[in-house]
């Protein structure tokens, strides 16, 4: 379903995010550029600190200003100039043209409403329908998202569902209003291993038949070889590479995306130590000079140091930002 | 005075759990319509961890895994079966027969963060054990501390911070030295390393690998994640409903699952190489649970437990699964 | 629900009763008795007489016995300091002052607290943000005769645009319910910002915006449902608070209430009166919990609608 000769749905160039603070300021995002065109997907991935979740708070307009400090280049969305979008604009961004899932669906709904009234509002608050077809559009996306006793659901509270049960209501309540992007921010995570990839599948056969773009942010490079046609690695607030999912695999570029990939536990039998990355992620408020991987990075010499590696294109769709590329 | 000190090494298990069972009684309703319902969250749990030994203890959540961890620690009472600690039964000792055990067992859990005081520098964290076990002079055990911060893989300047200063990974390291300061011989390890990044995430399993043979410990390793039990057990217990219902070496597990749960378990692992994609299909938990294995006489390899319904069969070199056999009502 | 009512109901009950004894107890503990010296010593054998008239030489458990009989038929007795009318008629006429103060205060401070917490959470760190938080605080340090007394300074003695006291014509009231309407408004200010800024760092509020709706939307109908919530729990406090500040209050303004009653019966030793009234207030308490109880379940689903399906 990819087109990506037409126009981006989303451009990001040089995204940066800080949050001011007494000692020193959390510099969360510095500088990322990335596109998504229509019906794409796309994996972000990263550790906790890399800036994945931000970036993507960012695009939607989320992120509570002040504290954040938030500067692009260019940022639009679906032909909305983001960072300039007035009241009208932000309703039409948020919920029409990108909907957002989130980590912890058992805190993402408003405990004191049933799952059914949180939907037929998110339809209500974007299109004039009565009550009534509201709640039929509700049923029929319960039902979609292969609820099976979607009317009992509808009038369920959050706290008599399970995770599963809510993050299926979560997606239904993000697809009510097709929207052109789904943002999914670790959507799997707090959620039991089967549920896991019950809801992985949902979530993938849902936008082939829905045609929208999905960008699928996660710590967990199974979940992207699982689900997207497009990875983008970010460590320490920046993009360290750019690949399709299948030549990252195969061949990964970048030594972060290489050393993250042999790290991952369970890919042979027996018992055995596993390769891993020594030290720790950047401290955000004080990230290295250089590249941000090189304290940690076996091949760094003194250029990865003290000099701020360029992204190099590496071929159609692939990029990295590294000296030691070979 | 029956201390753990005087049980000789040898083939006696680290950590033995027999029949272990909790029940739960759950009120609901009103005054006059008062109904209490049981709920049977952990029931027939069979065990054994022997010296030396990684046992992975695999479901999810309400699986009863970590019920069956708080009960081997005697945190929490079984309501039925037995707790062996290097084969003297401590299930209904009280609480001061029960110190001397207690320094045997040492627990590790997920959210380390809360479960490191935060008023205390790490070295007091660490050193706690000892005091409260009254083993040292302050000096002694704050040398002790420092230097298990050490062995943890952390600087020795470490003993002079707090919690709040740590990374994740950092602050396991901590909780890990803590446990074993006491030189334990079971450490039980609830999900440890599920709140991890992944770059740390290994650190952490080859940490405990390393400790596990240096000081020929016994992991009891609670986890919902079958890669990272993959790379560090022996053997593998999966529950499901409260009840063990396969148990085998690890890589039998990988390759010759019999429980139609465990397959369930496997299958959801996300496959690294995007060109093997497919399509999945999913049964739900309650097809799984009516779905009983039904074994052949031939299929089973040892003598067959008595009893009705499915219970844990013998199949293979150390291998059990939850089954009925032909013939039989599931 | 209902059962849940009912049985809120009964404890209640057994609460009244409780307290009823404590109350009666803790009275005759106290040494002396209401025909004890004072300005006008009684000479013994008229003391013995009356001591009996009221039935005050028989032994306790009769003496509770025989009033709580009374008053479960609403006969609190007579009071002895004004011995013309029954204990209720004096009540009855005392109510209207205090009812017409305590309810106005509550009426006036309540809402006035919900919108200063609401506008200091919701403009954190402005000006209305800090007004909020001295109000607050002011209002719930500076005890309410200070208060009363300031306002008396201000309004009375130096501006003199209001009586500073009595009761009767209506700008007599203007100030004791100003002094009033201070501790529902400040503990209601304090607990709605708290509450808010709370409510507005949960989770789900970045889910409400994800999907479009508007600011307004999500402070009026999400986020002032799950504040309101810790809000009822704060109403028996605050009611604890105003209902005892009001005897200073009415102390201070000469408001004919029954706070200004209370004092009297304390100091005058009129038993039936004094009786009559903390019973009253026990009930008014055990109301104010079970209202309270019962909007908090009404208002959490948790409560309404226990345990999981599916």
């Amino acid at each position: 379903m990819k087109d990506t000769q037409a126009q981006p749905i989303v451009e990001i160039e040089d995204l940066r995010v800080t949050f001011p603070q007494a000692e020193g300021s959390v510099r969360a995002v510095r500088g990322v550029s990335l596109a998504l065109h229509p019906g794409e997907s796309l994996g972000v991935v990263g550790e906790s600190g890399s800036g994945k979740s931000v970036s993507w708070m960012a695009v939607m307009r989320l992120l509570r200003a002040p504290p954040a400090e938030v500067e692009a280049g260019r940022l639009r969305l679906a032909g909305i100039e983001v960072m300039q979008a007035r009241r009208e604009e932000l309703t039409e961004l948020r919920g029409r043209a990108a909907a957002m899932i989130f980590q912890d669906p058992m805190t993402a709904f408003d405990p004191v409403f049933t799952i059914g009234h949180q939907i037929i509002e998110t339809i209500r608050a974007h299109r004039a329908t009565s009550k009534r077809a509201a709640r039929a559009e509700a049923l029929d996306l319960l039902e979609r998202v292969e609820i099976r006793n979607a009317e009992a659901i509808l009038d369920s509270y959050p706290h008599q569902l399970s995770g599963g049960m809510l993050q299926r209501a979560m997606i239904a309540m993000a697809l009510s209003c097709r929207p052109q992007v789904l943002i999914a921010d670790e959507p799997t995570t707090a959620l039991d291993v089967t549920v896991q990839a019950q809801i992985l599948q949902l979530i993938k056969d849902l936008q082939d038949e829905m045609g929208m773009g999905l960008v699928m942010i996660t710590h967990d490079l199974g979940v992207v070889a699982e689900t997207v046609d497009r990875v983008v690695v970010m460590y320490g607030g920046k993009v360290m590479e750019e690949a399709p999912v299948v030549e990252l695999f195969e061949d990964p570029r970048h030594p972060y995306t290489r050393a993250l990939m042999v790290s991952i536990p369970g890919q042979e039998g027996g018992r055995r130590r596993l390769t891993e990355i020594p030290g720790a992620s950047p401290d955000p408020s004080d990230p290295p000079e250089g590249c941000p991987f090189h304290p940690r990075c076996t091949q760094a010499d003194a250029q990865c140091a003290a000099e701020e590696p360029p992204m190099a294109v590496l071929g159609p769709g692939r990029r990295a930002a590294c000296w030691r590329l070979t | 005075m029956s201390g753990p000190d005087r049980i000789p090494p040898g083939a006696v298990p680290a950590l033995e759990l027999r029949g272990l069972g909790k029940r739960f009684h759950l009120r609901s309703g009103g005054i006059l319509r008062r109904r209490v319902t049981e709920l049977r969250a952990v029931a027939d749990v069979d065990l054994v961890l022997p010296r030396g030994g990684i046992l992975g203890l695999v479901g999810e959540s309400g699986s009863g895994k970590s019920t069956t961890g708080l009960m081997a620690l005697r945190l929490l009472e079984p309501s039925e079966g037995q707790i062996l600690i290097e084969g003297t039964d401590v299930t209904a000792l009280g609480h001061a027969a029960l110190k001397p055990w207690r320094r045997r067992v040492q627990v590790v859990f997920q959210d380390s963060y809360s479960a490191l005081d935060p008023m205390f520098t790490l070295a007091q964290v660490v050193a706690e054990p000892l005091r409260i076990h009254g083993i040292g002079d302050g000096a002694s055990r704050h040398r002790a501390a420092l230097d298990w911060l050490e062995r943890v893989g952390l600087h020795r300047s470490y003993g002079s911070r707090y919690a709040h200063e740590l990374s994740g990974g950092q602050r396991q390291r901590v909780a890990i030295a803590r446990a074993l300061i006491l030189e334990p011989a079971v450490l039980i390890a609830d999900e440890p390393t599920s709140a991890l990044d992944v770059s740390v995430k290994a650190q952490i399993i080859n940490l405990l690998q390393d400790l596990q043979a240096e000081m020929d410990l016994s992991i009891l390793f609670i986890s919902h994640d079958l890669s990272v039990v993959r790379s560090l057990c022996d053997r593998v217990a999966v529950m499901f409903s409260g009840r063990i219902v396969e148990e085998a070496p690890t890589e039998a597990i990988f390759t010759s699952a019999r429980h139609p749960y465990t397959r369930a378990l496997l299958d959801a692992i996300p496959v690294l190489d995007p060109r093997q994609r497919r399509r999945r299909t999913f049964r739900d938990r309650a097809e799984i649970a009516r779905d009983v294995p039904v074994l052949r006489r031939g299929e089973v390899t040892g003598p067959v437990p008595e009893g009705a319904g499915p219970r844990l069969m013998p199949i293979g070199p150390d291998h059990r699964v939850a089954a009925v056999l032909e013939g039989e009502a599931a | 629900m209902t059962g849940y009512i009912l049985r809120r109901l009964l404890s209640v009950m057994v609460t009244f009763f409780v307290v009823s004894v404590i109350i009666f107890l803790m009275m005759h503990s106290i040494p002396g008795g209401p025909f004890d010296g004072g300005d006008m010593p009684v000479p013994e054998a008229v003391r013995q007489k009356l001591n009996a008239q009221y039935g005050l030489d028989q032994p306790l458990y009769v003496q509770y016995g025989r009033y709580m009989w009374g008053v479960l038929q609403f006969d609190f007795g007579v009071p002895f300091q004004s011995p013309g009318e029954t204990v209720l008629e004096l009540l009855g006429r005392a109510w209207v002052p205090s009812l017409v103060l305590g309810g106005l205060g509550v009426l006036i401070g309540v809402p006035l607290g919900i919108l200063l917490g609401m506008a200091a959470a919701l403009k954190r760190n402005s000006w209305i943000d800090y007004l909020a938080s001295t109000v607050a605080t002011l209002g719930l340090t500076i005890p309410v005769f200070v208060t009363s007394m300031l306002l008396i300074l201000v309004f009375s003695v130096w501006l003199g645009w209001l009586p500073s006291s009595g009761w009767g014509e209506p700008e007599r009231w203007i100030l004791p319910i100003a002094a009033y309407a201070t501790i529902p408004m400040a503990t209601y200010a304090r607990y709605m910002r708290s509450a808010m800024l709370d409510t507005l760092n949960k989770p789900f509020v970045t889910v409400l915006r994800a999907k479009g709706l508007s600011e307004r939307q999500i402070v009026f109908q999400h986020v002032m449902r799950n504040s309101s919530i810790p809000l009822v729990t704060v109403f028996l406090p605050m009611f604890i608070g105003t209902a005892t500040g009001s005897i200073f209050v009415e102390a201070m303004f000469r408001v004919p209430g029954l706070g200004s009653y209370f004092v009297s019966s304390i100091r005058t030793r009129d038993y039936p009166l004094e009786m009559a009234l903390m019973l009253m207030l026990t009930v008014m308490f055990c109301l104010a919990y079970l209202i309270s109880d019962i909007l908090y379940a009404w208002l959490n689903p948790r409560i309404r609608h226990g345990g999981k399906q599916e």
